[in-house]
C-alpha cells in the first residue's frame, strides 16, 4: 500500500493531471466533427475521460471492438456515425445499428452489459448535441453499481 | 485543406437537414429520400399520362379540342391533368435536390462515377420528356413553345434542319414549320423517353447493391397530399386556341421555368448560340465535375486475408457497392469459397470489415487490429482505476 503511493507521488507530475479514461468513443469522421476538440492522445478537449477513435465510417465498427473497450476497463463504449438515413457509404450506420441490435450478424454478445454500450447519430454539424448525449452517458454509467 | 464542396456541405447542407429534421423527424426527412422521390413522381406521373391518354388526340385539326374536353368536361380530367402537371415540376425539383445534394455532400465521384454519368443522361432525357409534353397541350403558349423550339434546333449548326425535322418532323424544304407529323412525333417522344428512363435507371442503379428506391409510406402520403393541395388550389387551364397560320404573337405567352427556359431566353431576344452553348454547358459541366476534384482514395482497396476468410458471405451479403464477389477456392483450405474485392468497384469504406467476425477482410487506412490495440493502450495500466 505504501509502496504504490510513494510511486504514485514520484511519476511524473504535470502529465498525470488528465483523469483516467471512463469512455471509449468509436467516432465516425464524416459524422459529428471532432478534429480540432482532440488533445495529442484523442482524448476528447472538454472532457479529457473520453478518449475518442477516429474510424473512417460507423460501419467499420466491429462489435468485438465495443466489447475489447468494456473488457479492458473502460465504463462504457459508444459509437457515433452519421444520422440514419445519411450515410456517406449507404448504410453503414444502420448496420451498425442493427448489429448493435443484434439483428445482423455478427451481432453483440448477449453477455455484454447493455448500459454501457450506446451508440449516436449525429451530423458533422451537430457537436452541441454530442457534447449533452456524452454527459448523461457519462453519468448514466457511474450511476451503475460496481458487480 | 477544405475543398468547396465541404465548405458548402457544413455551412449549408448539414444546417438545413438539421432543421428538416427538426419539422420530418429523421425517419421522415425527405432530403434523406431525395432519390426515392423523383421516382415517386415517376410513378405519378406513369399514371396519370395513361389516364390523359384515353381522351387525348394527336392530330393538328383535333388536339386542341381534345385538351379543352379533358380540361373541362371529362370526369376528373382537370384534376388528372393538374395532378400530371405539377408532378412534372415536383420531379424536377426533386431531381434538382437529388443532384446537389449528391454534389455537395462528395458523392458524385470515382466509385460512385456510374450513378452520376447516367444521373446526367437521365437529367437530360426528363428535360426533353417535359418539354414535349408542355408542346402536346396545344393551346396559344405550346404552339409558341413549338415554334421557338423548331427554330432553337434549325440554329444548331450544320445539323440543325435534320435535327428539327427529325425531332419535330418539320418540312426539311423550310416551307413549313409544323405539319401533320408534329404532334405526333411530340407524342412517340413523350411517351418513348420515359421508356427509355426505366433502362437508364437500371444503368443508375447497376453499382448500388441495395438502391433506396422507395420513399416510406408517411412521405409518400404526404407528397401525394401535397401534391393534391396544389392541384386543388390551382387547377390547370387550357389557354385560347392559336391561330391557324400558328403566328402566335410572343408578347402573351406564359412558359414553364423548370422546362423551358432556353425556349424563354430564345422569346426575350437572346443570341440562338448563346442559348445552344448554355443549354449544352450544363451536361457537358456536370460531366467535368468529377475529374475536377483530385482523387481521394487512388490505389486504396479493401484487402482479404485469404488463411482467416471463411467463405461466410457476410462481407459480399453487407458491400453496398457490389465489390465483393465469393469465388470458388482450390488453394487446399478446408473452406469452399474465398471473398475476392474488385479494386474497381471498392469504395474503401470499411463496411466489409464490420461484417467480418473472423479478421479475413481490412481497409489500409483503418485496420481493425490497429482500433483494437488502440483501445487497449489507452486503457491500459488503469483498469481497476475506473471500477
Amino acid at each position: 500500500m505504501m509502496a504504490t503511493e510513494t510511486l504514485s507521488v514520484n511519476a511524473a507530475p504535470p502529465a498525470e493531471a488528465l483523469p483516467p479514461i471512463r469512455l471509449i468513443g468509436l467516432v465516425c469522421e464524416r459524422s459529428v466533427e471532432l478534429e480540432d476538440r482532440l488533445n495529442a492522445d484523442g482524448r476528447l478537449l472538454d472532457d479529457p475521460s473520453v478518449k475518442i477513435i477516429l474510424v473512417p465510417c460507423s460501419g467499420i465498427i466491429q462489435p468485438l471492438m465495443m466489447e475489447t473497450s468494456l473488457k479492458n476497463g473502460a465504463q462504457g463504449c459508444f459509437a457515433t456515425g452519421c444520422r440514419i438515413g445519411d450515410c456517406h457509404y449507404r448504410e453503414g450506420n444502420k448496420f451498425l445499428q442493427e448489429r448493435l441490435l443484434g439483428q445482423r450478424m455478427p451481432k453483440l454478445k448477449p453477455t455484454v452489459d447493455k448500459r454501457r454500450i450506446e451508440a449516436y447519430w449525429l451530423s458533422a454539424v451537430e457537436y452541441d448535441e454530442f457534447r449533452e448525449l456524452i454527459e448523461s452517458f457519462q453519468s448514466t454509467v457511474s450511476s451503475i453499481p460496481a458487480s | 485543406m477544405t475543398t468547396y464542396v465541404e465548405a458548402i456541405q457544413k455551412s449549408l447542407v448539414l444546417p438545413l437537414e438539421k432543421v428538416a429534421n427538426k419539422v420530418f423527424t429523421q425517419k421522415y426527412n425527405p432530403l434523406y429520400y431525395h432519390g426515392a422521390l423523383p421516382n415517386l413522381f415517376l410513378w405519378a406521373l406513369f399514371l396519370t399520362g395513361l389516364l390523359l391518354l384515353v381522351y387525348y388526340q394527336a392530330t393538328l385539326s383535333t388536339a386542341y379540342a381534345s385538351m379543352k374536353y379533358i380540361t373541362y368536361q371529362a370526369p376528373f380530367g382537370n384534376a388528372i391533368r393538374s395532378i400530371h402537371r405539377y408532378a412534372a415540376d415536383g420531379m424536377m425539383i426533386f431531381v434538382l435536390i437529388h443532384l446537389f445534394r449528391v454534389w455537395f455532400t462528395d458523392r458524385y465521384r470515382e466509385y460512385r462515377i456510374i450513378p452520376w454519368i447516367s444521373g446526367i443522361v437521365l437529367f437530360t432525357v426528363l428535360f426533353l420528356v417535359g418539354l414535349t409534353g408542355y408542346m402536346l397541350i396545344w393551346d396559344q403558349d405550346a404552339v409558341a413553345l413549338t415554334n421557338v423550339t423548331i427554330n432553337l434546333l434549325r440554329s444548331f449548326p450544320v445539323i440543325g434542319t435534320g435535327l428539327a425535322g427529325f425531332m419535330l418532323a418539320t418540312d426539311l424544304s423550310g416551307s413549313s414549320l409544323i405539319t401533320d407529323y408534329t404532334i405526333t412525333r411530340m407524342l412517340v417522344l413523350h411517351l418513348g423517353i420515359p421508356l427509355l428512363m426505366m433502362f437508364l435507371l437500371w444503368w443508375h442503379y447497376l453499382r448500388i447493391t441495395r438502391p433506396v428506391t422507395d420513399a416510406p409510406l408517411a412521405l409518400v402520403l404526404m407528397m401525394v397530399g401535397g401534391l393534391l393541395l396544389v392541384a386543388g388550389a390551382a387547377p390547370v387551364v387550357l389557354g385560347d386556341m392559336a391561330p391557324p397560320d400558328f403566328a402566335v404573337v410572343a408578347k402573351s405567352i406564359h412558359l414553364d421555368g423548370l422546362y423551358a427556359w432556353p425556349q424563354q431566353l430564345a422569346l426575350a431576344g437572346w443570341n440562338m448560340g448563346v442559348i445552344w452553348l448554355m443549354v449544352l454547358a450544363v451536361p457537358v459541366g456536370l460531366f467535368v465535375l468529377p475529374y475536377l476534384q483530385k482523387k481521394a482514395l487512388r490505389g486504396q482497396f479493401a484487402r482479404v486475408v485469404a488463411d482467416n476468410c471463411t467463405g461466410c458471405s457476410l462481407c459480399y451479403n453487407d458491400c453496398p457497392y457490389e465489390a465483393i464477389t465469393m469465388v470458388d477456392r482450390n488453394d487446399g483450405s478446408r473452406f469452399k469459397r474465398l471473398a475476392t474485392v474488385n479494386p474497381e468497384h471498392c469504395a474503401n469504406c470499411g463496411l466489409c470489415v464490420g461484417a467480418c467476425a473472423f479478421k479475413a477482410i481490412d481497409i489500409p487506412r483503418c485496420e481493425s487490429k490497429d482500433v483494437l490495440a488502440e483501445i487497449e493502450a489507452a486503457l491500459a495500466g488503469q483498469s481497476l482505476a475506473s471500477a
